[in-house]
């Protein structure tokens, strides 16, 4: 069934973890010498296919053959014996060593267990000078452009002798200059006979360098297209899909006054910037909803509001006051609420009670304390309370959060966060990994509190939920809001092309009323 | 006061920081946290002294080193396999040192705190060199363990460098999970890093019972196995930096030793190492670079 | 949809075992030191069944347990509260001395004050002592990243040296005896007014029926157990104990939820240095009456193990320090009836601590291993 010249055939591979279906009967192939792209969202299952293929994981169905034999490896020493490479999105460097001497650990040229530094240089700079990839083999990681040590990546699976050779999203962190210097390198390598398999979600790229594109979406294929074939406003549609509309219910009544202002902000760790001169606002009773890949700058942003990471420049007032860089305890005063992404890592301490979670934070109130003891009554019928009415099921209040399935994690920071009625409330990827009850309820409460006359800034990379909920939408790319639209204006198209940074928007891009 | 006798001195006393120091670089580069050192050192020395006095000096230390290494297989077992909190695990061994040196004396010796005395290696006098005035002390009459002292320095900067045992080592202290991914056995590589710092820490002690003070005395090592952790921190988890750490805080402690002062009590002179460490410790983490992934216990293929 | 099944019966089972794993461990690490005892050619079982026999069949020795107990559960409850906030505090060794200092100070030089100011002032003197003794190390953690091991065990030495200068110089008493060649027999602080010593328990308990020997045990040991309820009450009762854990389970979290993690730290830390000063107390105020050159140490390094075994709560610390009150008090009779050295205690020790350790590590993989059985199960 594969095709004759295809490397790498993949057929009917599924994948399931508990209460989801990461890769369901994927089936396409990769010819041999082309560049081959797969394209799709966050939780598309890019990452898990790619592990299946390079041995991390093993498919619960289907099979993979590579060069014609069954390849279904059980390490990742496997595969990169049988000559597939793959060069991680988060580098497999180890910073303080050189290239060369990350090029050669684990194969260390032979020489009775010693190395001989100039020899193994030499070996590194005949490799690069073969394929075309600049580097300087003395050189420490640590002290590299990002884009060079993803030469360094590159160099190690060809110094292993790959011939499929995979790159897990590798512009998601390069500036334009590099992802240009990396096309140049791949088109060289494709020159030399190599295959390359490239993951990622940014369409203009995808269709600049590669000859056929695969689409994953949920888990599936939606197809697989030669590149000159296909438009970007049609990928980004396979990427996307329809908008599945919710039986939401939400209150007409016009906004009132600027809640949040975000001026300006800027941020960066070591070279790159993560929030560049990022602005918007949201007002009382609105859902301000920011639509964005991952990796944009959208966590930083939430706990650059939450007082939990410094900006370098820029503004933020909340209901008037300047928060900037103020300790969290301190915004919370002044009424922020947030649901952060992670409700294991920074969400719940997982090892504490549900009550103890319920009140973490606030315990210090009037109404749960007295003097130096908790007020365990107060505090009981709170959190009885809280858990009804956001629909916590639980054995007990005394049961351990971690006891508790993740719709019921979720709902649980809710009746944290929302205690007090808060003015203001940070929403970062709400829903994600929650059934579709539990979404649907969560999605509930954000309209309810925004009747109530709070701002809400939905933070999620599920593009359907942002358009069921949000009033206004503003897409985030590269930390600069790119674009905004009204809720009658947005349709996936177009949010998908400013997503991708298909379509950029000019100084602040502001259009929305 | 600087006399040749203070600088031999001062070298004499900093051979066992060396030696442990550059001991607990191999542990903490392959990851492993090394709180017990002082207790390896306990056994080291106790052992040392036994071995001495049945096997003559040259297989006294010998059974140093093997004790040390042993007692340094049972903090790698826990730490490794069992994931263990390595300070746990490490203060575990100090305490059990403690236990087994005493138990181990009362047993054979009948005396809890000390050994018989034992003979040490034969002397050694570098020629030509010791005729001069201000080198004769420091060259003179000295214990081959102190040339051992300073060649493991270019020893183990040598294996670091220039060996794919090495290169392995430090991969697993820095990054273990690419470490894997390009083969290196994580574990193997870890083991190795602790068995051998407690080698050599059990070397350490032997020295100071063997060579230095010729028995063993109950806290002869006086909180040297941490003073070396110290050393090592100074020294930036490289052997060239923790021999000089080494050298000061020996002659931190040959000082603490000597200086005898009508106008300060002796106790305080004798605080000087320890204060020492603390002032140089304080002074100096904001700069310090240890291996990345030291202290964190590996599951082999945990990955994303 | 999302209802909670009620506990399985496997994670029933689960919290009995991490409950029961510190005799368990126990139970391993006595016999691992089997070993040892045969090799000097001694049944272990005769051993251990004398030491059994000897610490519990004589109302002084229960009385010495009780006595030995004190200190381990004052210098336990300093190193559970540090591991409770992720600290490790070695450091009560040197604390626990200079607390000691203090109370003895206090104690000796401070004249004219009745009982009830007294003894409380000194008691409080060596708490303050403790405390100061942590500020140093825990300062320079937060505020320069030095792990507080290194310079915990520096103080350590520091503060034993300290101690022995007062009491061999300034502090001495000089009006003891002198000894053949002009000798100062009494090599320590001058005897503390008796209105800041502990008084005997043997008068009250003698009134409930339990016949100890006088001076055997003071009310030093129903301060412990007040100590360990402090503990408990502090940890589950009080707003700082649900900062303090959260704090230790994930630093993360609590600042999120706007706990200030540093501040946190720096007050347990603190207060772990305060009850470790009360360590020697019982011992100063209640049995010698002055501090000498020979005062008994090695309840730092106890104090962990104490810690560990009682899985760092109040009523495991209490049975860990009598457990360990136990052994010590064990070990001397065998080494008296049977010539066992009585440092298979400190073999026992360290056992116990690497078996508890181990064994908790064991059952948490057991237990994620359940978890994610019951997760596979049909429901994808």
């Amino acid at each position: 069934m594969a095709q004759a010249n295809a490397v790498l055939a993949i057929q009917g591979v599924t994948k399931r973890f508990p209460g989801i279906v990461a890769n369901g009967d994927v089936s396409f192939d990769v010819l041999e010498g082309e560049i081959h792209a797969i394209v799709g969202e966050n939780g598309a299952g890019k990452s898990t296919l790619v592990k299946i293929v390079t041995g991390l994981y093993q498919p619960d169905e289907g099979r993979i053959l590579f060069r014609g034999r069954p390849a279904l490896f059980r390490n990742p020493r496997q595969a990169i014996l049988a000559g597939i490479g793959i060069v991680h999105q988060h580098f497999m460097l180890v910073s303080n060593f050189t290239v060369t001497e990350n090029v050669i650990l684990g194969a260390e040229p032979p020489r009775r267990g010693l190395i001989d530094p100039k020899d193994a240089a030499t070996k590194v700079r005949d490799l690069s000078a073969q394929y075309g990839v600049k580097l300087d083999p003395d050189r420490r990681i640590e002290d590299l452009s990002v884009g060079e040590q993803q030469r360094v990546e590159i160099l190690k699976v060809l110094y292993r002798g790959a011939g499929l050779i995979i790159l897990d999203e590798p512009t998601a962190v390069l500036v334009p200059q590099e992802t240009e210097e990396l096309f140049e390198h791949l088109r060289t390598l494709k020159r030399q006979g190599k295959t390359i398999v490239f993951i990622s979600h940014k369409l203009d790229e995808v269709l600049r360098i590669s000859d056929r594109i695969t689409v994953l979406r949920r888990g599936r294929v939606v197809g697989t297209v030669k590149a000159a074939d296909v438009t970007r406003p049609k990928l980004a549609e396979m990427m996307v899909g329809r908008p599945v509309l919710f039986d939401l219910k939400r209150n007409e009544a016009p906004p009132g006054e600027d809640r949040l202002v975000v001026e300006g902000l800027k941020a960066s760790t070591g070279r790159r910037s993560i929030l560049a001169d990022l602005s918007f606002r949201v007002r009382a009773g609105e859902i301000y909803g920011i639509a964005g890949v991952e990796g944009n700058g959208q966590t930083e942003l939430a706990e650059a509001i939450m007082g939990l990471r410094r900006v370098g420049g820029g503004r933020i007032h909340l209901a008037g006051e300047d928060i900037t860089n103020h300790p969290a305890a301190l915004v919370r005063k002044r009424g922020a609420a947030y649901i952060p992404e992670d409700r294991h890592q920074r969400g719940l301490v997982l090892p504490m009670t549900v009550w103890e979670n319920a009140v973490l934070g606030a315990h210090r109130l009037p109404e749960f304390r007295r003097g130096f003891r908790l007020q365990f009554p107060g505090i009981y019928r709170f959190v009885e309370e809280g858990v009804v009415k956001f629909d916590v099921r639980l054995t007990s209040i005394q049961a351990k959060a971690e006891t508790l399935s993740g719709g019921n994690q979720q709902k649980l920071i809710l009746v944290r966060e929302f205690r007090g009625d808060p003015k203001f409330i940070v929403a970062s990827q709400p829903t994600r990994g929650l059934d579709i009850g539990a979404t649907e309820f969560v999605r509930q409460q954000l309209l309810n509190a925004r009747d109530q006359g709070a701002a809400v800034l939905l933070i999620s990379a599920d593009l359907e939920e942002i358009i069921a909920v949000a009033d206004r939408i503003g897409v985030i790319y590269n930390g600069h809001i790119q674009a905004e639209f009204s809720q009658d204006e947005a349709e996936p198209k177009t949010l998908g092309l400013y997503m991708t940074g298909a379509k950029q928007g000019s100084e602040g891009g502001r259009r929305a009323s | 006061m600087l006399s040749p006798e203070l600088l031999a001195s001062a070298i004499r006393m900093s051979v066992p920081i060396i030696i442990t120091a550059v001991g607990a670089i191999y542990s903490e580069r392959s990851g492993i946290v090394n709180i017990g050192l002082e207790g390896m050192m306990i056994v080291g020395a106790f052992a040392g002294a036994a071995g001495g006095v049945f096997l003559g000096p040259f297989g006294g230390i010998l059974v140093g080193m093997l004790a040390g290494a042993f007692m340094a297989l049972i903090h790698a077992y826990a730490s490794i396999q069992f994931k263990v909190d390595q300070i746990v695990s490490g203060t575990a061994i100090n305490i059990l040192a403690y236990g087994v040196v005493r138990f181990s004396a009362v047993s054979i010796f009948r005396a809890a705190t000390t050994t018989p005395h034992v003979d040490h290696l034969p002397a050694i006098t570098v020629p030509l060199l010791a005729g001069i005035p201000w080198l004769k002390p420091v060259l003179t009459h000295v214990s081959p363990l102190v040339f051992v002292a300073f060649l493991l320095v270019p020893l183990t900067a040598w294996i670091m460098n220039r060996t794919v045992f090495g290169l392995r080592l430090r991969s697993v202290g820095e990054y273990p999970l690419a470490a894997e991914t390009l083969g290196v056995n994580v574990y193997l590589m870890k083991y190795a890093g602790v068995i051998i710092s407690g080698a050599l820490a059990g070397l350490s002690g032997a020295y100071l019972s063997v060579e230095h003070t010729g028995m063993y005395v109950e806290g002869m090592t006086q909180g040297l196995g941490f003073i070396a952790l110290a050393a090592m921190i100074f020294g930036n988890w490289k052997p060239g930096g923790a021999m000089l750490a080494g050298l000061l805080f020996g002659f931190a402690q040959a000082l603490s030793f000597r200086a005898v002062s009508e106008a300060i009590p002796y106790q305080f002179i004798k605080m000087i190492p320890y204060l020492l460490t603390i002032v140089v410790l304080a002074g100096w983490s904001r700069r310090s670079r240890p291996p990345a992934a030291v202290g964190v216990p590996y599951e082999r293929g945990e990955s994303t | 949809m999302n209802a909670q099944l009620p506990r399985s019966k496997a994670a029933k089972r689960l919290a009995l075992l991490e409950k029961f794993s510190p005799v368990l461990a126990v139970l391993v690490a006595m016999a691992v030191a089997s070993i040892a005892l045969i090799i000097i050619g001694k049944n272990p079982l005769v051993v251990y069944g004398t030491m059994f026999y000897f610490a519990f069949g004589r109302m002084d020795s229960i009385a010495n347990i009780l006595y030995k107990a004190t200190p381990l559960i004052f210098a336990g409850i300093a190193c559970a509260v540090g591991f409770r906030v992720g600290l490790f505090n070695i450091g009560v060794e040197g604390q626990y001395l200079i607390g000691v200092l203090c109370a003895a100070s206090v104690g000796f030089a401070v004249k004219g004050l009745p009982v009830y100011i007294h003894l409380p002032l000194a008691i409080l003197a060596g708490a303050a002592g403790g405390a100061l003794w942590a500020l140093v190390p825990i300062w320079l953690k937060l505020k320069r990243g030095v792990h507080e091991v290194i310079t915990t065990i520096m103080l350590n030495h520091t503060a034993f040296l300290f101690v022995q200068y007062l009491v061999a110089g300034p502090l001495m008493d000089k009006t003891g005896g002198m000894g053949p060649g002009g000798v100062d027999l009494r090599v320590r602080t001058p005897a503390l007014l008796p209105t800041a010593r502990m008084p005997d328990l043997h008068g009250a308990l003698g009134k409930i029926g339990i016949d100890f020997p006088a001076g055997s045990v003071n009310w030093f040991l129903i301060l412990a157990l007040l100590a360990a309820v402090g503990l408990w009450y502090l940890l589950w009762k009080t707003p700082f104990g649900l900062e303090l854990r959260a704090v230790g389970h994930n630093p993360k979290a609590a600042e999120t939820a706007g706990i200030r993690s540093n501040t946190v730290i720096f007050r347990t830390f603190l207060l772990s240095g305060a009850v470790a000063g009360l360590a020697g107390l019982s011992d100063l105020l209640g049995y010698f009456g002055y501090l000498d050159i020979d005062f008994p140490r090695n309840f730092g390094f106890t104090g962990i193990a104490v810690a560990l075994v009682g899985r760092n709560s109040a009523v495991g610390i209490v049975l860990a320090s009598v457990l360990f009150g136990f052994l010590s008090r064990g070990g001397m009779g065998i080494q008296i009836i049977e010539r066992v050295p009585m440092e298979t205690y400190y073999i026992l020790q360290g056992l116990i601590i690497l078996c508890i350790v181990m064994a908790s590590e064991v059952i948490r993989r057991y237990a994620r291993a359940q978890q994610k059985k019951e997760e596979a199960s049909p429901n994808a």
